[in-house]
């Protein structure tokens, strides 16, 4: 049945990519700087936390500009997907009811315009790379397939929450609640190291730090992944994965009368 | 040969007294066992297509013909009986599902042909003629939001109507566009006939059913009256009021 699910994927293909593209495109369309905006959001945000944490909070990490920057963009990437996908099925009311198509495409489609934000955020990124001069090694190769593995784990965790907020409308409620504390378990602006150290034991179990840390890791120190939290985290995104699909698929029959 | 069948189908939809949106309404209700109203929309529907047939469904408002549709569409679920579908349907339930105002016309036809499942490469071959068979090629880089409804529909049915369908599902589309428009339309739909396609029409247009349809089912509040040559069961209908 999964081989089945993933061809049918494959077919439908096209209306993943369409779905994906005009979200993206919608998004900046109506505003007058246009893309521009969504250049701006992470350099305000880098600037104003920039000079919090490394004056007053005095935070001592190595390229510290760009560990908050690739902290920030990376950290988006979760509240964008899984917030948007919230939405997913219920701003696509009129599709659900009119039309056939595995239902999930909605979830991956949103996932994917969240990871198109994320990659045009990223060109401010490349160009802090260039002007600090950062040395890159081949171990850079490595974080495509980082991202791999976060973009399922969004999808596994957005799955959950599109099927669900069908039924329960305080699931966004909770959900930015979570955000919030996970922000701050998160090592987006600071390393884990500045909690006590029983905190830390407890926070290296949250994948998406130990996410983020192999992503720092191969583009701004030219480490080799650590294969502990490689390991971790494939294994927990195909859990998270697995899991967002056995509710998902449970919940679908009722999708078109519910919506 | 077969081409749908079905056996024993029942569809009946759970109404709930009080609606549990929350989650903490339902984990406060747990121990009180929500009550439902049912409503048995389809009661034991029984029948069987032609491959290349055209079969009419009428019948009264609230009588079932749409959510038959929709079951054979796969949108909805059957609660009980089989349905057996062995062909690519494409629904016209309802048109420009998925149009978006803020984009043009254009990009429109590649956004609802993909949904109608054209691929790419066809909507770039064929949007030219889309636009030309709405008569709206002047509006091409139009935002939708501009267009009449009547335009709209226009468009949408001209996308539709690109689609190679094996089986169509049709509810109610064909009263769209002025006469002109209308006729067009209609020559298409002898087209895809022509061409061996299975079609079933929802309509309260008993005149179109007689015109196109062999066959023709007759529900009545989601009960199959009759199913059988057209004119006995319009004649049926019109006689039962």
């Amino acid at each position: 049945m999964r081989i089945q699910h993933i061809k049918e994927l494959y077919d439908y293909r096209n209306l993943i990519w369409v779905l994906a593209w005009t979200d993206f495109k919608e998004r900046y369309k109506n505003s007058v700087l246009g893309y521009f905006w969504s250049l701006l959001e992470p350099l305000l945000m880098l600037g104003v936390l920039y000079i919090v944490f490394s004056n007053l909070m005095k935070v001592q990490v190595e390229h510290y500009q760009l560990f908050l920057l690739q902290g920030i963009i990376m950290w988006s990437f979760f509240t964008r997907s899984t917030s948007g996908s919230l939405y997913a099925l219920k701003f696509k009311t009129p599709l659900i009811k009119k039309v056939y198509f595995p239902r999930d495409i909605l979830v991956i489609s949103s996932c994917i315009t969240a990871l198109l934000m994320s990659i045009f955020e990223s060109i401010v990124f490349l160009v802090f790379l260039l002007f600090f001069m950062i040395p890159l090694s081949l171990n850079i190769l490595f974080l495509p397939v980082i991202i791999f593995l976060y973009f399922i784990i969004a999808l596994g965790t957005s799955l959950v929450l599109s099927a669900l907020n069908v039924f329960y409308h305080d699931i966004q409620y909770i959900w930015a609640l979570v955000l919030q504390v996970g922000f701050f378990a998160t090592p987006v602006i600071y390393p884990l190291n500045v909690f006590p150290q029983y905190l830390q034991d407890i926070l290296k179990y949250n994948p998406l730090a130990q996410v983020i840390y192999l992503a720092r890791d191969v583009t701004l120190y030219s480490k080799v992944p650590n294969l502990a939290s490689f390991l971790f985290v494939i294994f927990i995104a195909m859990i998270i994965l697995g899991i967002g699909y056995a509710i998902f698929m449970r919940l679908e029959p009722r999708f078109a009368e519910e919506v | 040969m077969n081409i749908i069948e079905v056996e024993h189908l029942h569809k009946v939809f759970r109404i709930p007294h009080e609606k549990r949106n929350t989650l903490f309404e339902t984990i406060a209700g747990l121990l009180r066992p929500p009550v439902y109203e049912t409503f048995h929309a389809l009661k034991d529907i029984n029948f069987t297509v032609e491959e290349g047939e055209m079969l009419g469904i009428i019948g009264q408002n609230g009588s079932g013909k749409s959510t038959l549709l929709k079951i054979l569409a796969r949108i909805l679920v059957p609660t009980e009986g089989l349905v057996r579908v062995k062909k690519r349907v494409t629904p016209f339930l309802e048109l420009g599902v998925g149009f978006n105002q803020d984009f043009t016309a254009a990009e429109n036809i590649r956004i609802y042909g993909i949904i109608m499942g054209l691929s790419p490469r066809e909507i770039d071959e064929k949007s030219d003629y889309i636009l030309e068979f709405a008569d709206l090629v002047k509006f091409r880089d139009t935002k939708l939001r501009n267009f009449s409804s009547g335009m709209q529909v226009r468009l949408a049915f001209s996308t539709a109507i690109q689609t190679r369908p094996q089986i169509l599902l049709l509810d109610e589309v064909l009263a769209v566009g002025d006469q002109e428009f209308q006729k067009k339309c209609l020559e298409e739909l002898e087209r895809f006939k022509r061409e061996g396609v299975t079609i079933i029409l929802v309509s309260h247009d008993l005149g179109a059913v007689k015109q196109h349809c062999e066959r023709t089912l007759l529900l009545d509040h989601g009960v199959q009256v009759m199913i059988g040559e057209t004119d006995e069961v319009v004649e049926r209908y019109e006689k039962v009021g």
